[in-house]
Protein backbone atom coordinates (compact mmCIF):
# COMPACT_ATOMS: atom_id res chain seq x y z
CA UNK A 1 0.00 0.00 0.00
CA UNK A 2 1.12 3.34 -1.26
CA UNK A 3 -0.59 5.69 1.08
CA UNK A 4 -2.87 6.01 4.55
CA UNK A 5 -6.23 5.35 3.73
CA UNK A 6 -7.17 8.82 4.13
CA UNK A 7 -5.39 9.67 0.98
CA UNK A 8 -7.17 7.89 -1.73
CA UNK A 9 -10.26 10.40 -0.89
CA UNK A 10 -8.03 13.31 -0.62
CA UNK A 11 -6.29 12.52 -4.02
CA UNK A 12 -9.39 12.07 -5.84
CA UNK A 13 -10.45 15.10 -3.82
CA UNK A 14 -7.75 17.15 -4.89
CA UNK A 15 -7.90 15.59 -8.32
CA UNK A 16 -11.34 17.30 -8.61
CA UNK A 17 -10.36 20.40 -6.76
CA UNK A 18 -7.52 20.68 -9.54
CA UNK A 19 -9.83 20.46 -12.57
CA UNK A 20 -12.49 22.65 -11.19
CA UNK A 21 -9.74 25.32 -10.22
CA UNK A 22 -10.32 27.88 -13.17
CA UNK A 23 -14.27 27.69 -12.14
CA UNK A 24 -13.98 27.95 -8.49
CA UNK A 25 -10.89 30.17 -7.14
CA UNK A 26 -10.40 31.65 -10.46
CA UNK A 27 -14.40 32.28 -11.58
CA UNK A 28 -13.42 35.35 -12.79
CA UNK A 29 -11.18 33.87 -15.16
CA UNK A 30 -13.14 32.00 -16.85
CA UNK A 31 -15.89 34.97 -17.42
CA UNK A 32 -12.97 37.07 -18.24
CA UNK A 33 -11.57 35.20 -20.64
CA UNK A 34 -15.15 34.45 -22.44
CA UNK A 35 -15.89 38.34 -22.18
CA UNK A 36 -11.94 38.71 -24.46
CA UNK A 37 -12.19 35.89 -26.66
CA UNK A 38 -11.50 36.96 -29.81
CA UNK A 39 -9.33 40.29 -29.34
CA UNK A 40 -5.81 39.09 -30.55
CA UNK A 41 -3.29 41.72 -30.46
CA UNK A 42 -5.18 43.77 -27.90
CA UNK A 43 -3.61 44.64 -24.16
CA UNK A 44 -4.74 44.59 -21.19
CA UNK A 45 -3.86 45.36 -17.33
CA UNK A 46 -2.43 42.12 -15.25
CA UNK A 47 -0.76 42.39 -11.91
CA UNK A 48 2.37 39.79 -11.34
CA UNK A 49 1.72 37.99 -8.30
CA UNK A 50 5.48 37.51 -8.08
CA UNK A 51 5.86 41.31 -8.02
CA UNK A 52 3.12 42.26 -5.72
CA UNK A 53 3.52 42.90 -2.23
CA UNK A 54 -0.36 43.21 -1.27
CA UNK A 55 0.34 46.83 -0.04
CA UNK A 56 -3.45 47.19 -0.01
CA UNK A 57 -3.80 50.10 -2.97
CA UNK A 58 -5.54 47.48 -4.88
CA UNK A 59 -8.41 47.70 -2.86
CA UNK A 60 -8.36 51.67 -3.06
CA UNK A 61 -7.10 53.09 -5.87
CA UNK A 62 -9.21 51.18 -8.52
CA UNK A 63 -11.50 53.53 -10.57
CA UNK A 64 -14.14 51.36 -10.07
CA UNK A 65 -16.25 51.95 -6.84
CA UNK A 66 -15.37 48.41 -6.22
CA UNK A 67 -12.11 47.47 -7.49
CA UNK A 68 -11.21 45.32 -10.58
CA UNK A 69 -8.85 43.28 -8.37
CA UNK A 70 -9.76 40.29 -6.72
CA UNK A 71 -8.10 37.64 -4.64
CA UNK A 72 -7.66 34.02 -6.27
CA UNK A 73 -6.74 30.73 -4.78
CA UNK A 74 -4.05 28.51 -6.10
CA UNK A 75 -5.34 24.89 -4.91
CA UNK A 76 -2.52 23.35 -6.08
CA UNK A 77 -0.59 25.33 -3.96
CA UNK A 78 -2.58 25.32 -0.96
CA UNK A 79 -1.83 22.52 2.01
CA UNK A 80 -5.69 22.70 2.62
CA UNK A 81 -4.66 23.74 6.28
CA UNK A 82 -7.07 23.78 9.27
CA UNK A 83 -5.00 26.55 10.85
CA UNK A 84 -5.04 28.71 7.25
CA UNK A 85 -3.34 32.20 8.30
CA UNK A 86 -5.00 33.26 5.07
CA UNK A 87 -8.41 32.58 6.49
CA UNK A 88 -7.85 33.73 10.45
CA UNK A 89 -5.95 36.44 11.73
CA UNK A 90 -2.85 35.99 13.53
CA UNK A 91 -4.66 34.96 17.26
CA UNK A 92 -8.17 33.91 16.65
CA UNK A 93 -10.55 34.01 19.09
CA UNK A 94 -11.54 30.52 18.17
CA UNK A 95 -10.91 28.35 15.11
CA UNK A 96 -14.27 28.55 13.77
CA UNK A 97 -15.87 30.38 10.91
CA UNK A 98 -17.21 33.42 12.85
CA UNK A 99 -17.14 36.35 11.79
CA UNK A 100 -14.98 37.26 14.97
CA UNK A 101 -12.21 35.08 13.64
CA UNK A 102 -12.13 35.70 10.42
CA UNK A 103 -9.41 37.90 8.73
CA UNK A 104 -10.98 38.80 5.35
CA UNK A 105 -12.95 42.20 6.50
CA UNK A 106 -15.64 41.27 3.67
CA UNK A 107 -16.14 37.28 4.85
CA UNK A 108 -15.42 36.53 1.25
CA UNK A 109 -13.29 33.67 1.90
CA UNK A 110 -15.44 30.39 2.14
CA UNK A 111 -14.08 27.71 4.87
CA UNK A 112 -15.64 23.94 3.80
CA UNK A 113 -14.52 21.27 5.98
CA UNK A 114 -13.08 18.35 3.56
CA UNK A 115 -11.89 15.38 5.79
CA UNK A 116 -10.04 15.72 9.02
CA UNK A 117 -8.12 17.36 9.04
CA UNK A 118 -7.95 19.25 5.47
CA UNK A 119 -10.37 22.22 4.41
CA UNK A 120 -10.74 24.22 1.21
CA UNK A 121 -10.90 27.61 1.10
CA UNK A 122 -12.74 29.34 -1.78
CA UNK A 123 -13.19 33.29 -2.51
CA UNK A 124 -16.70 34.28 -3.00
CA UNK A 125 -15.64 37.01 -5.99
CA UNK A 126 -18.61 39.05 -5.18
CA UNK A 127 -17.48 40.06 -1.96
CA UNK A 128 -13.77 40.35 -2.30
CA UNK A 129 -12.65 43.90 -2.40
CA UNK A 130 -8.92 43.05 -3.08
CA UNK A 131 -7.64 44.23 -0.11
CA UNK A 132 -4.47 41.47 -0.09
CA UNK A 133 -5.02 40.52 3.98
CA UNK A 134 -5.58 37.53 3.02
CA UNK A 135 -2.57 37.14 0.84
CA UNK A 136 -0.33 39.03 3.35
CA UNK A 137 -1.61 35.85 6.08
CA UNK A 138 -0.89 32.78 3.36
CA UNK A 139 2.47 34.36 2.55
CA UNK A 140 3.69 34.92 6.30
CA UNK A 141 3.48 30.71 7.09
CA UNK A 142 1.15 28.99 4.09
CA UNK A 143 2.05 28.22 1.00
CA UNK A 144 1.30 31.58 -0.83
CA UNK A 145 -1.54 30.19 -2.41
CA UNK A 146 -3.61 33.27 -2.06
CA UNK A 147 -3.08 36.27 -4.50
CA UNK A 148 -4.57 38.86 -6.45
CA UNK A 149 -5.56 38.94 -9.78
CA UNK A 150 -7.45 41.87 -12.39
CA UNK A 151 -10.49 40.03 -13.23
CA UNK A 152 -11.11 41.10 -17.17
CA UNK A 153 -14.96 40.64 -16.68
CA UNK A 154 -14.83 43.86 -14.43
CA UNK A 155 -11.35 45.85 -15.18
CA UNK A 156 -12.28 48.89 -17.40
CA UNK A 157 -8.77 48.77 -19.51
CA UNK A 158 -8.44 52.35 -18.92
CA UNK A 159 -5.78 53.89 -20.61
CA UNK A 160 -3.29 54.41 -17.66
CA UNK A 161 -4.32 51.82 -14.87
CA UNK A 162 -4.95 54.58 -11.51
CA UNK A 163 -3.92 51.37 -9.41
CA UNK A 164 -0.57 50.75 -11.58
CA UNK A 165 0.66 54.71 -11.44
CA UNK A 166 -0.40 54.00 -7.29
CA UNK A 167 1.77 49.95 -7.25
CA UNK A 168 4.87 50.79 -5.18
CA UNK A 169 6.48 47.67 -6.70
CA UNK A 170 5.37 48.01 -10.12
CA UNK A 171 3.75 45.05 -10.16
CA UNK A 172 1.43 45.83 -13.17
CA UNK A 173 1.60 45.35 -16.85
CA UNK A 174 0.11 44.96 -20.05
CA UNK A 175 -0.48 41.43 -21.14
CA UNK A 176 -2.43 40.12 -24.05
CA UNK A 177 -5.66 40.25 -24.39
CA UNK A 178 -6.72 36.65 -25.22
CA UNK A 179 -4.42 35.38 -22.29
CA UNK A 180 -4.87 37.67 -19.82
CA UNK A 181 -4.22 36.23 -15.98
CA UNK A 182 -0.43 35.48 -14.59
CA UNK A 183 -1.46 32.74 -12.73
CA UNK A 184 1.08 31.18 -9.90
CA UNK A 185 2.08 27.78 -10.05
CA UNK A 186 4.66 27.03 -7.49
CA UNK A 187 6.28 28.77 -4.94
CA UNK A 188 9.37 29.19 -4.28
CA UNK A 189 9.37 26.39 -1.17
CA UNK A 190 8.80 23.63 -3.37
CA UNK B 1 -60.12 32.24 48.46
CA UNK B 2 -58.02 34.84 46.58
CA UNK B 3 -59.92 36.54 43.64
CA UNK B 4 -58.12 37.93 40.73
CA UNK B 5 -60.02 41.69 40.48
CA UNK B 6 -61.53 43.01 37.44
CA UNK B 7 -59.24 45.27 35.69
CA UNK B 8 -56.45 42.71 35.77
CA UNK B 9 -58.20 39.99 34.44
CA UNK B 10 -58.43 41.89 31.65
CA UNK B 11 -55.35 43.41 31.54
CA UNK B 12 -52.96 39.99 31.65
CA UNK B 13 -54.05 39.10 27.68
CA UNK B 14 -52.59 42.10 26.58
CA UNK B 15 -49.18 41.51 28.56
CA UNK B 16 -49.03 38.03 27.43
CA UNK B 17 -49.64 39.03 23.79
CA UNK B 18 -47.12 42.15 24.33
CA UNK B 19 -44.62 39.24 25.48
CA UNK B 20 -44.99 36.96 22.79
CA UNK B 21 -44.38 39.98 20.19
CA UNK B 22 -41.54 41.08 22.18
CA UNK B 23 -40.35 37.67 21.95
CA UNK B 24 -40.78 36.83 18.23
CA UNK B 25 -39.17 40.53 17.46
CA UNK B 26 -35.92 39.41 19.43
CA UNK B 27 -35.79 35.84 17.85
CA UNK B 28 -36.39 37.55 14.59
CA UNK B 29 -33.43 40.07 15.03
CA UNK B 30 -31.26 36.85 16.66
CA UNK B 31 -31.64 35.04 13.03
CA UNK B 32 -31.49 37.92 11.00
CA UNK B 33 -28.04 39.24 12.99
CA UNK B 34 -26.73 35.29 13.77
CA UNK B 35 -24.13 35.01 11.18
CA UNK B 36 -22.22 31.82 12.03
CA UNK B 37 -20.46 31.43 8.87
CA UNK B 38 -19.04 34.82 9.29
CA UNK B 39 -20.04 36.09 5.83
CA UNK B 40 -20.74 39.65 7.04
CA UNK B 41 -17.26 40.01 7.51
CA UNK B 42 -14.97 40.38 10.42
CA UNK B 43 -15.29 42.40 13.12
CA UNK B 44 -11.38 43.80 13.23
CA UNK B 45 -10.89 47.54 12.44
CA UNK B 46 -10.74 48.90 9.50
CA UNK B 47 -7.82 49.96 9.83
CA UNK B 48 -6.32 46.73 10.67
CA UNK B 49 -3.21 45.59 9.08
CA UNK B 50 -1.66 42.45 8.77
CA UNK B 51 1.23 43.05 10.91
CA UNK B 52 2.99 40.54 12.99
CA UNK B 53 5.87 42.67 14.21
CA UNK B 54 4.78 42.35 17.69
CA UNK B 55 5.07 39.01 17.91
CA UNK B 56 8.40 39.10 16.39
CA UNK B 57 9.65 40.38 19.91
CA UNK B 58 11.25 38.11 22.21
CA UNK B 59 11.79 38.62 26.24
CA UNK B 60 15.42 38.41 26.19
CA UNK B 61 15.43 36.67 29.09
CA UNK B 62 14.69 33.52 27.62
CA UNK B 63 17.51 33.62 25.21
CA UNK B 64 19.69 31.17 26.81
CA UNK B 65 22.43 30.98 23.64
CA UNK B 66 24.57 33.41 22.38
CA UNK B 67 26.18 33.08 18.44
CA UNK B 68 29.80 31.88 19.07
CA UNK B 69 30.96 31.84 15.55
CA UNK B 70 29.02 32.38 11.61
CA UNK B 71 30.28 30.64 7.86
CA UNK B 72 28.88 32.62 4.94
CA UNK B 73 28.40 30.01 1.98
CA UNK B 74 28.68 30.27 -1.33
CA UNK B 75 25.72 28.65 -2.21
CA UNK B 76 22.23 30.13 -3.99
CA UNK B 77 20.07 27.96 -2.31
CA UNK B 78 21.64 26.13 0.85
CA UNK B 79 18.55 23.31 1.86
CA UNK B 80 20.60 21.16 4.72
CA UNK B 81 22.85 20.95 7.34
CA UNK B 82 23.99 18.43 9.55
CA UNK B 83 26.90 17.69 12.05
CA UNK B 84 29.87 15.18 10.97
CA UNK B 85 32.51 13.23 12.40
CA UNK B 86 34.79 15.71 15.07
CA UNK B 87 32.04 18.42 15.14
CA UNK B 88 32.82 19.13 11.44
CA UNK B 89 29.91 21.14 10.11
CA UNK B 90 28.32 20.01 6.05
CA UNK B 91 25.70 22.02 4.30
CA UNK B 92 23.73 20.90 1.28
CA UNK B 93 22.37 23.17 -1.26
CA UNK B 94 22.63 23.93 -4.85
CA UNK B 95 24.53 20.23 -6.33
CA UNK B 96 27.28 20.10 -3.44
CA UNK B 97 27.70 19.46 -0.16
CA UNK B 98 30.05 22.17 1.15
CA UNK B 99 32.33 20.69 4.25
CA UNK B 100 34.19 22.73 7.02
CA UNK B 101 35.92 21.76 10.10
CA UNK B 102 34.60 22.14 13.75
CA UNK B 103 35.96 26.32 13.39
CA UNK B 104 34.18 27.10 10.12
CA UNK B 105 37.58 25.97 7.47
CA UNK B 106 36.45 24.64 4.32
CA UNK B 107 38.23 21.46 4.17
CA UNK B 108 36.31 19.54 1.01
CA UNK B 109 33.50 19.63 -1.12
CA UNK B 110 31.37 16.52 -3.21
CA UNK B 111 29.74 17.76 -6.08
CA UNK B 112 26.15 16.11 -6.63
CA UNK B 113 24.48 15.37 -9.79
CA UNK B 114 21.18 16.38 -8.67
CA UNK B 115 19.63 18.86 -6.34
CA UNK B 116 20.07 18.30 -2.44
CA UNK B 117 17.06 18.69 -0.37
CA UNK B 118 18.64 17.30 2.82
CA UNK B 119 21.31 15.10 4.60
CA UNK B 120 22.84 14.05 7.99
CA UNK B 121 26.25 12.16 8.52
CA UNK B 122 26.14 8.91 10.50
CA UNK B 123 27.49 8.98 13.63
CA UNK B 124 29.99 6.12 15.86
CA UNK B 125 27.33 3.71 16.56
CA UNK B 126 26.19 3.67 12.87
CA UNK B 127 26.81 0.30 10.93
CA UNK B 128 29.33 2.67 8.67
CA UNK B 129 30.50 5.63 11.07
CA UNK B 130 31.29 9.09 9.05
CA UNK B 131 28.45 7.98 5.97
CA UNK B 132 26.94 10.45 4.78
CA UNK B 133 23.27 10.07 3.77
CA UNK B 134 21.76 13.34 0.95
CA UNK B 135 18.35 13.20 -0.05
CA UNK B 136 17.67 14.08 -3.16
CA UNK B 137 14.01 14.48 -4.20
CA UNK B 138 12.94 11.07 -4.35
CA UNK B 139 16.35 8.53 -3.67
CA UNK B 140 19.08 8.79 -1.09
CA UNK B 141 22.95 9.19 -2.30
CA UNK B 142 25.15 7.70 -0.34
CA UNK B 143 28.89 8.31 0.19
CA UNK B 144 31.04 6.01 2.38
CA UNK B 145 33.88 8.61 2.19
CA UNK B 146 33.71 12.20 1.45
CA UNK B 147 35.94 11.07 -2.17
CA UNK B 148 33.92 7.96 -2.33
CA UNK B 149 31.71 7.34 -5.21
CA UNK B 150 28.09 7.56 -4.42
CA UNK B 151 25.61 4.49 -4.32
CA UNK B 152 21.93 5.75 -5.04
CA UNK B 153 19.22 3.96 -3.63
CA UNK B 154 16.08 3.06 -5.16
CA UNK B 155 13.26 6.07 -5.82
CA UNK B 156 10.32 6.05 -3.78
CA UNK B 157 8.45 7.05 -7.13
CA UNK B 158 7.33 10.89 -8.37
CA UNK B 159 5.00 11.79 -5.85
CA UNK B 160 8.49 11.19 -2.89
CA UNK B 161 9.72 14.66 -1.84
CA UNK B 162 12.47 13.48 0.82
CA UNK B 163 12.93 16.28 3.68
CA UNK B 164 15.28 14.74 6.26
CA UNK B 165 17.37 11.71 6.81
CA UNK B 166 18.57 10.51 10.34
CA UNK B 167 20.40 7.62 10.65
CA UNK B 168 20.41 5.68 13.86
CA UNK B 169 22.69 2.14 14.65
CA UNK B 170 21.18 -0.28 11.68
CA UNK B 171 18.73 1.69 10.61
CA UNK B 172 17.95 4.89 8.53
CA UNK B 173 14.53 7.04 8.60
CA UNK B 174 13.81 9.42 5.57
CA UNK B 175 10.99 11.35 5.84
CA UNK B 176 8.94 12.25 2.76
CA UNK B 177 6.56 15.24 2.75
CA UNK B 178 5.22 14.23 -0.59
CA UNK B 179 4.14 10.76 0.82
CA UNK B 180 3.83 11.85 4.63
CA UNK B 181 5.18 9.19 5.55
CA UNK B 182 8.53 8.19 7.10
CA UNK B 183 10.36 5.55 5.53
CA UNK B 184 12.49 3.20 7.11
CA UNK B 185 15.66 1.42 5.54
CA UNK B 186 18.66 -1.17 6.57
CA UNK B 187 22.10 0.12 6.07
CA UNK B 188 22.19 -1.31 2.68
CA UNK B 189 19.49 0.67 1.64
CA UNK B 190 16.72 -2.46 1.75
CA UNK B 191 13.33 -1.04 2.56
CA UNK B 192 11.88 -2.20 5.98
CA UNK B 193 8.76 -0.78 6.83
CA UNK B 194 7.43 2.84 7.07
CA UNK B 195 6.11 4.87 10.09
CA UNK B 196 2.94 7.04 9.57
CA UNK B 197 0.67 4.44 8.99
CA UNK B 198 -2.08 4.57 11.04
CA UNK B 199 -1.07 1.18 13.01
CA UNK B 200 -3.26 -2.02 14.12
CA UNK B 201 -5.79 -0.41 16.16
CA UNK B 202 -5.68 2.30 13.71
CA UNK B 203 -5.06 5.04 16.28
CA UNK B 204 -1.99 6.46 15.07
CA UNK B 205 -2.73 9.91 13.12
CA UNK B 206 -1.63 10.32 10.09
CA UNK B 207 1.44 12.71 9.37
CA UNK B 208 -0.63 16.32 8.33
CA UNK B 209 2.37 17.92 5.66
CA UNK B 210 1.24 20.85 4.06
CA UNK B 211 4.21 22.15 2.82
CA UNK B 212 7.37 20.35 2.31
CA UNK B 213 9.27 20.37 5.78
CA UNK B 214 8.74 17.27 7.63
CA UNK B 215 11.93 16.34 9.46
CA UNK B 216 13.18 13.76 11.61
CA UNK B 217 15.57 13.04 14.64
CA UNK B 218 16.78 10.00 16.22
CA UNK B 219 16.77 10.54 20.25
CA UNK B 220 19.52 8.95 22.68
CA UNK B 221 16.27 7.60 23.87
CA UNK B 222 16.62 5.15 21.11
CA UNK B 223 13.29 6.77 19.83
CA UNK B 224 12.99 8.42 16.58
CA UNK B 225 11.11 11.64 16.67
CA UNK B 226 9.22 13.45 13.86
CA UNK B 227 7.58 16.65 13.16
CA UNK B 228 3.80 16.20 12.42
CA UNK B 229 3.55 19.53 11.46
CA UNK B 230 -0.02 19.76 10.82
CA UNK B 231 -0.66 18.93 14.08
CA UNK B 232 1.79 21.28 15.49
CA UNK B 233 3.34 18.41 17.03
CA UNK B 234 6.62 16.44 17.85
CA UNK B 235 5.49 12.69 18.21
CA UNK B 236 7.92 10.00 19.46
CA UNK B 237 8.22 6.45 17.40
CA UNK B 238 9.94 2.90 17.89
CA UNK B 239 11.52 2.13 14.85
CA UNK B 240 8.75 -0.31 14.14
CA UNK B 241 6.34 2.61 13.72
CA UNK B 242 4.71 2.65 17.50
CA UNK B 243 3.65 5.94 18.48
CA UNK B 244 4.89 6.59 21.81
CA UNK B 245 4.75 10.48 22.82
CA UNK B 246 3.18 13.43 21.10
CA UNK B 247 3.83 17.34 22.25
CA UNK B 248 2.94 20.71 21.26
CA UNK B 249 0.30 23.27 20.70
CA UNK B 250 -0.24 26.06 18.51
CA UNK B 251 0.08 29.60 19.11
CA UNK B 252 1.98 32.34 18.62
CA UNK B 253 2.57 31.81 22.65
CA UNK B 254 6.71 31.26 22.87
CA UNK B 255 6.45 27.63 24.40
CA UNK B 256 3.93 26.92 21.18
CA UNK B 257 4.34 26.54 17.60
CA UNK B 258 3.00 29.69 15.14
CA UNK B 259 1.52 29.93 11.87
CA UNK B 260 -0.80 26.74 10.05
CA UNK B 261 1.73 24.07 9.91
CA UNK B 262 4.92 24.21 12.27
CA UNK B 263 7.60 23.24 13.70
CA UNK B 264 9.69 23.36 10.28
CA UNK B 265 12.85 21.81 11.29
CA UNK B 266 13.64 19.67 14.24
CA UNK B 267 17.55 18.51 15.78
CA UNK B 268 18.25 16.24 19.06
CA UNK B 269 20.82 17.26 21.86
CA UNK B 270 23.05 14.90 22.86
CA UNK B 271 21.60 14.75 26.53
CA UNK B 272 17.82 14.27 24.67
CA UNK B 273 16.57 17.66 24.70
CA UNK B 274 14.64 18.51 21.52
CA UNK B 275 15.52 21.81 19.02
CA UNK B 276 13.06 23.14 17.23
CA UNK B 277 12.76 25.69 14.19
CA UNK B 278 9.70 27.65 13.35
CA UNK B 279 8.50 28.98 9.99
CA UNK B 280 6.87 31.92 9.32
CA UNK B 281 7.90 33.61 12.57
CA UNK B 282 11.45 32.41 12.52
CA UNK B 283 12.41 31.25 16.01
CA UNK B 284 14.74 28.35 17.21
CA UNK B 285 13.75 27.04 21.00
CA UNK B 286 14.89 23.99 23.42
CA UNK B 287 12.30 21.74 24.88
CA UNK B 288 13.30 18.92 27.12
CA UNK B 289 12.34 15.19 25.77
CA UNK B 290 8.59 15.93 27.81
CA UNK B 291 8.53 19.20 25.52
CA UNK B 292 9.01 21.08 28.30
CA UNK B 293 9.47 24.45 26.84
CA UNK B 294 13.12 25.24 28.36
CA UNK B 295 14.29 28.16 26.02
CA UNK B 296 15.03 30.30 23.05
CA UNK B 297 18.49 30.24 20.93
CA UNK B 298 17.76 32.72 18.25
CA UNK B 299 14.67 34.60 16.98
CA UNK B 300 13.37 36.65 14.25
CA UNK B 301 15.50 40.25 15.31
CA UNK B 302 18.47 37.96 13.92
CA UNK B 303 16.74 35.33 11.58
CA UNK B 304 14.47 38.16 9.48
CA UNK B 305 16.37 40.36 7.73
CA UNK B 306 13.72 43.08 8.17
CA UNK B 307 10.62 42.77 10.00
CA UNK B 308 8.23 43.01 6.30
CA UNK B 309 9.89 39.87 5.13
CA UNK B 310 8.17 38.23 7.22
CA UNK B 311 4.65 38.21 5.59
CA UNK B 312 6.17 38.87 1.61
CA UNK B 313 4.04 37.76 -0.47
CA UNK B 314 6.82 37.83 -3.46
CA UNK B 315 8.02 33.86 -3.98
CA UNK B 316 11.72 34.89 -4.97
CA UNK B 317 11.76 36.83 -1.14
CA UNK B 318 10.04 34.54 0.80
CA UNK B 319 12.01 33.73 4.02
CA UNK B 320 13.18 29.97 3.44
CA UNK B 321 13.11 28.43 6.79
CA UNK B 322 15.91 27.33 9.51
CA UNK B 323 17.33 24.19 8.85
CA UNK B 324 18.68 22.69 12.52
CA UNK B 325 21.63 20.04 13.69
CA UNK B 326 23.67 19.84 17.29
CA UNK B 327 27.03 18.12 17.58
CA UNK B 328 28.68 16.30 20.61
CA UNK B 329 29.81 19.15 22.02
CA UNK B 330 25.90 20.09 21.91
CA UNK B 331 26.89 23.43 19.51
CA UNK B 332 23.30 24.02 18.09
CA UNK B 333 23.70 24.61 14.06
CA UNK B 334 21.80 27.00 12.30
CA UNK B 335 21.58 26.82 8.70
CA UNK B 336 20.23 30.51 7.92
CA UNK B 337 19.00 30.31 4.20
CA UNK B 338 18.17 33.91 4.31
CA UNK B 339 21.42 35.44 4.95
CA UNK B 340 23.40 32.19 3.56
CA UNK B 341 25.07 31.17 6.35
CA UNK B 342 25.81 28.95 9.01
CA UNK B 343 25.11 30.05 12.63
CA UNK B 344 26.61 28.12 15.73
CA UNK B 345 25.29 28.82 19.26
CA UNK B 346 26.61 27.85 22.49
CA UNK B 347 25.03 28.29 26.13
CA UNK B 348 25.52 31.58 27.54
S1 LIG C 1 -8.96 39.45 2.67
FE1 LIG C 1 -9.20 41.05 1.08
S2 LIG C 1 -8.27 40.13 -0.77
FE2 LIG C 1 -8.61 38.45 0.69
S3 LIG C 1 -10.60 37.61 0.12
FE3 LIG C 1 -10.98 39.14 1.72
S4 LIG C 1 -11.40 41.05 0.60
FE4 LIG C 1 -10.43 39.63 -0.86
S1 LIG D 1 -7.39 49.44 -15.55
FE1 LIG D 1 -8.90 50.76 -14.54
S2 LIG D 1 -10.56 49.36 -13.97
FE2 LIG D 1 -8.80 48.09 -14.47
S3 LIG D 1 -7.79 47.67 -12.50
FE3 LIG D 1 -6.81 49.50 -13.38
S4 LIG D 1 -7.95 51.25 -12.56
FE4 LIG D 1 -9.21 49.40 -12.19
S1 LIG E 1 -0.82 48.11 -5.75
FE1 LIG E 1 0.77 46.71 -6.50
S2 LIG E 1 1.77 45.88 -4.66
FE2 LIG E 1 -0.15 46.86 -4.00
S3 LIG E 1 -1.63 45.17 -3.92
FE3 LIG E 1 -1.83 46.11 -5.98
S4 LIG E 1 -0.39 44.96 -7.30
FE4 LIG E 1 0.10 44.47 -5.18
Amino acid sequence: MDNPPTTPNRRRFLATALRAAGALGLGGLTAGLAAKRGRTGEYVWQLDPQKCIACGNCATYCVLDESAVKCVHSFAMCGYCDLCTGYFPPEPIEQRTGAENQLCPTGAIQRAFIEDPYFEYRILRDRCIGCGKCVKGCSAFGNGSLYLQVQHDRCLNCNECAIAVACPSQAFRRVPADDPYLLKVRGKQA
Amino acid sequence: MLQQNPPLRRLLPIALGGLLVAVLVVASLAVLLYDPSGEAGNRLPENFQYDLSAFQKIDPALIRYRQAAEIPLELKQPRGIAAGREDQILVAGDRAVLIFDSHGKKISQIDLADEPRCLAVAGQDHAVPGRIYVGLKDRLAVFDAADAPPKTWETRGLKAFFTSVAPAEHDVFVADAGNKIVWRYDVQGKLLGRIGDPGPDGNIPPFIVPSPYFDVAVSPDGLLRAVNPGRFQIEAFTFDGFLEQTWGLPGLEISRFCGCCNPSALAVLPDGRIVTGEKGIARVKVYNAEGKFQCVVVGPDVLTPTPAAVAESRDEHRLLPVDLAADRQGRILVLDPAARRVRIFVEK
